[in-house]
């Protein structure tokens, strides 16, 4: 076996999320290719809680779909995960015994899994330890004990984790993950199923999430101020920036309001530092003004969007798609501001120095749009080569620019030098009223009008970063997807499996989602004769922007479904194979023609 | 305030701060004293126009940066606290200005003006009170005296007005002053003072609306019915007091110094100076900072 996905629930104290980390850092030291997804009531404590934890011996781009291992401490918070922890007749049940429910009798509608077992979980626990607490590691003996997994890493990582606790914490531990361990000798699999070793070296691998590696990426990118303010499930990237900005002599402010931090984050940016904010749907809208400024004053600035289900509060622990609208579109004025998204943990790194790049070579606003799935997951790394990295610097003017400066000069690609206050010749208003090119206000139509051109013209190069979008498969491919975000990585695996069975099917995958690149898509979509593009949102956003701004042909649709409703890789494939074996349906006047 | 620039310029006189801008204000507003006022405070503390960022949010009184040569920001209603705030924080060698209205400060920029006061970067906040929305052609401002007639208001306000030297004293403002036009001495002179305080400054200014405003509230009134603070025997180090005197807002036209903090404490920059200090070159490199993520 190289692949096992594994799925636990339970309520908010039990300490699933804590044991799947266990797991995933077990894993990952010992070089598998893992990832791991959390997933919450939105309660602060109680309530339920699950975690999935996918492991590899090959590279792995989504948390998988229905579960190999299913662990429920209790039906009722297990339940309550519905489609994000699925169970079919591929999977092996392991419960809570106290729970009372009979092996045959699951509360699993329709669905007769691969084996069942009760075990005693809480009683191993109490037996080991004394108490409950160790529910967790009884789990953690059990699944290493059934898939020999990573028994040394996860028992090494026990220790790390709990040594401030004591040695006998530690040592209670080890009994309990032990019983567990002993209790899967003598109860064994009907068919063994046993995890292959991963081909890696040991202790190579990079563990974080999305939204940890944007606030690396960033400071890696050179920036020095975050302003902002607490939102779920942003708020990590803040975090992360309070614990390291100050040891690169930048500074961050969590501020007052939403408003305030994408405020502070651009007078920082005015003054000369690479600033950005981060925040998620409700935040976003209330920072949309101050957007319009940075877009008309002309400064660089990231804004990062991890959304969440909405509208309004919506579901904030949730993923969803559904802020692309907002990004783009929410603006007064004419405004073009370019919106990347991250597929992964990984190329987050990849988009958020793009970004902050692009923000300094362009001065402009740029919104990052991340999601909740790939902000806050975990997801081993292989190591990231940064000296691939270019890292870009806002063009400031020379000696003689400052001579007769002026900031909004008309250049031919839009750009003008950029001075900052405490360089001498540069003093300008930088102002939200429209102005010339010195800088002062105006009430001119011809000038405005020249004015809008220039912040349009100065981003149309972006058009043609072909960087900035994946293509695989064969070009003149019939079938095509088109993903971004989290779902992305749920559309590279149907294409792979979609590629084995031998369908002709391509996939596009743009981490710039605007302005809309007409041409990259327009080729994308020339060869194809069904094409799906796939989305987690009710509206189907991109597959909407792109109809606004590009040529869609009819045979190209809209794959999407509301957000915490995940789209699985079978879903997918099963929509190409439908398109495809509609494809092969003679008669038709069309396909008599190839 | 901020130490000087270590290559010595020209000093710099009063007219040095003067932009070629024609201001848009109306031929007897308040803000034109207001700026005559700050280039003589700013000429007087010695700064180049190039080290100082000047920030306003939207309103008549907004314009202000425009007219001087200083690096100028206007820009969105009710947010130049937080822009200036990230300037600061950001270049904290920068002499850093704020200004705007009434409105602008208390009522939809309102919400910032604790927070600035707590936060207490070492910059210096100028609100030129009008109590009218000049701009929009005359509407109710959050510092219009009840039972006011304007256009929002047809049969006289039924709201109490925002008290802004309260508000301030309230919060822990360490330096707050009041001046007017009508005293353009004691106008820089405080905002000299407020720039010089190594915190966050706030100086209220009364400076009337010629074509909203009351006939009776206009500058040359000033003159009659402005009390100095300095030959009332007020003690500017009491807070106590100073929140006495300020209860008199829209009653009397106290000028000059309600309170400074004897011992300002060491400003927000200053120890966001000191933390970088303590914690530089504590960090992985800037291109091995993803060493930090490795499962070790």
């Amino acid at each position: 076996m190289d692949d096992l996905v594994i799925g636990m629930a339970g309520s908010g104290g039990d300490g699933i999320v804590s044991a799947g980390e266990s797991l995933i850092a077990a894993a990952a030291y010992e070089g598998y290719h893992a990832m791991m997804t959390k997933s919450f009531g939105s309660q602060v404590r109680g309530g339920e809680s699950s975690c999935r934890v996918r492991l590899s011996t090959h590279k792995v781009h989504n948390p998988g779909g229905v579960l190999d291992v299913a662990v429920a401490l209790n039906w009722d918070d297990f339940l309550k995960f519905g489609a994000e922890l699925p169970v079919s007749g591929s999977t092996v049940v392991v419960y809570e015994a106290k729970t009372g429910v009979a092996p045959d009798a699951l509360p699993l509608v329709g669905v007769a899994p691969r084996e069942v077992f009760a075990v005693p979980i809480g009683e191993l626990a109490r037996q080991a330890t004394g108490t409950d607490k160790a529910k967790v590691t009884v789990v953690l003996g059990l699944i290493a004990g059934w898939f020999g997994i990573a028994r040394e890493s996860i028992l090494r990582g026990l220790g790390k984790k709990l040594a401030k606790k004591g040695i006998e914490v530690v040592k209670a531990n080890e009994r309990a993950f032990a019983l567990g361990e002993e209790f899967a000798r003598t109860h064994p699999l009907a068919t063994p199923r046993s995890m292959e070793k991963p081909v890696g070296e040991i202790g190579r691998k990079l563990l974080t999430d999305g939204n940890d590696m944007c606030a690396a990426a960033s400071i890696f990118a050179g920036c020095e101020f975050f302003g902002g303010y607490p939102i779920t499930p942003s708020t990590e990237i803040m975090q992360f920036f309070t614990r390291e900005v100050w040891k690169y002599g930048g500074a961050v402010l969590q501020a007052e309001d939403e408003m305030a931090g994408i405020g502070a984050a651009l007078g920082a940016s005015f003054a000369g530092k690479k600033a950005m904010t981060a925040t998620s749907g409700p935040g976003m809208a209330l920072k949309t003004e101050i957007l319009g400024l940075a877009s008309i004053a002309e400064l660089p600035l990231v804004i990062v969007d991890v959304q969440r289900g909405g509208p309004s509060t919506g579901l904030p622990t949730k993923p969803e798609q559904s802020d692309l609208f907002m990004a783009a579109f929410s603006a007064h004025g004419d405004v073009l501001r370019p919106i990347l998204a991250p597929t992964s943990v990984s190329d987050t790194f990849d988009v958020t120095v793009a970004a902050f790049n692009i923000a300094e070579r362009y001065q402009t606003p740029v919104i990052i749009l991340s999601d909740q799935e790939v902000a806050q997951r975990k997801e081993t790394v292989d190591p990231i080569d940064t000296t691939r990295f270019k890292i870009e610097h806002r063009r400031v003017p020379t000696r003689a620019e400052l001579e007769q400066y002026s900031r909004f000069r008309m250049t031919e690609d839009g750009v003008s030098p950029i001075s900052h206050p405490g360089m001498l010749g540069g003093n300008y208003q930088g102002a939200g009223i429209e102005h010339n090119e010195q800088g002062n206000p105006t009430a001119s139509g011809k000038i405005h009008a020249a004015m809008n051109e220039k912040r349009f013209r100065k981003l149309a190069p972006l058009k043609r970063r072909k960087d900035l979008f994946h293509i695989d498969g064969d070009p003149s491919a019939k079938l095509g997807l088109v993903a971004w975000g989290s779902i992305a990585g749920v559309c590279r695996e149907a294409f792979a499996t979609a590629k084995a069975e031998g369908l002709d099917v391509k996939l596009l995958v743009p981490h710039l989602l605007y302005p809309v690149a007409e041409e990259i898509y327009r080729d994308f979509f020339a060869s194809l004769r069904a094409g799906f593009v796939v989305e987690l949102s009710h509206q189907g956003q991109l597959y909407r922007i792109l109809r606004m701004f590009t040529d869609v042909p009819a045979s190209v649709v809209s794959f999407c479904r509301s957000g915490a409703n995940p789209i699985q890789p079978q879903d997918v494939l099963a929509k190409l194979r439908e398109a495809a074996s509609a494809l092969q349906q003679p008669v038709t006047q069309i396909s008599a023609e190839d | 305030m901020s130490t000087p620039s270590e290559h010595p310029l020209p000093v710099c006189q009063a007219k040095d701060f003067k932009s070629d801008l024609k201001p848009i204000w109306c031929p007897g507003c308040g803000d034109f004293g207001v700026v005559q006022a700050i280039y003589r405070a700013l000429a007087a503390i010695g700064r180049p126009p190039h080290e100082i960022a000047f920030v306003s949010g939207i309103g008549c009184s907004s314009r202000i940066p425009g007219y001087t040569t200083a690096y100028g920001f206007n820009s969105v209603h009710g947010r130049a606290l937080p822009i200036a705030q990230g300037i600061k924080l950001a270049n904290p060698d920068l002499l850093v200005l704020v200004a705007g209205g009434d409105g602008d400060g208390f009522s939809i920029g309102g919400g910032h003006v604790p927070h600035a006061i707590r936060r207490n970067l070492d910059l210096t906040y100028i609100v030129m009170d009008n109590q009218i929305y000049g701009l929009t052609k005359g509407q109710l401002s959050p510092t219009s005296p009840r039972g006011l007639k304007t256009v929002t208001s047809e049969y006289g306000s039924f709201e109490n007005p925002v008290n802004p030297l309260l508000y301030v004293l309230a919060y822990g403002a360490g330096f707050v002053a009041q001046g007017t036009p009508a005293d353009m001495a004691s106008l820089s002179q405080v905002i000299e003072e407020a720039i010089r305080y190594p915190g966050f400054s706030f100086v209220n200014v009364q400076s009337p609306c010629v074509t909203f405003g009351e006939p009776e509230q206009q500058v040359k009134q000033h003159r009659a019915m402005m009390k100095p603070l300095a030959t009332m025997g007020h003690d500017r180090t009491n807070r106590l007091a100073a929140m006495g005197l300020a209860q008199e807002y829209g009653r009397s036209l106290h000028t000059g110094v309600f309170y400074a903090d004897p011992a300002p404490p060491t400003p927000l920059d200053g120890l966001v100076r000191g933390r970088q200090a303590e914690l530089a070159g504590k960090g992985l490199p800037r291109e091995r900072i993803l060493e930090m993520f490795l499962q070790k």
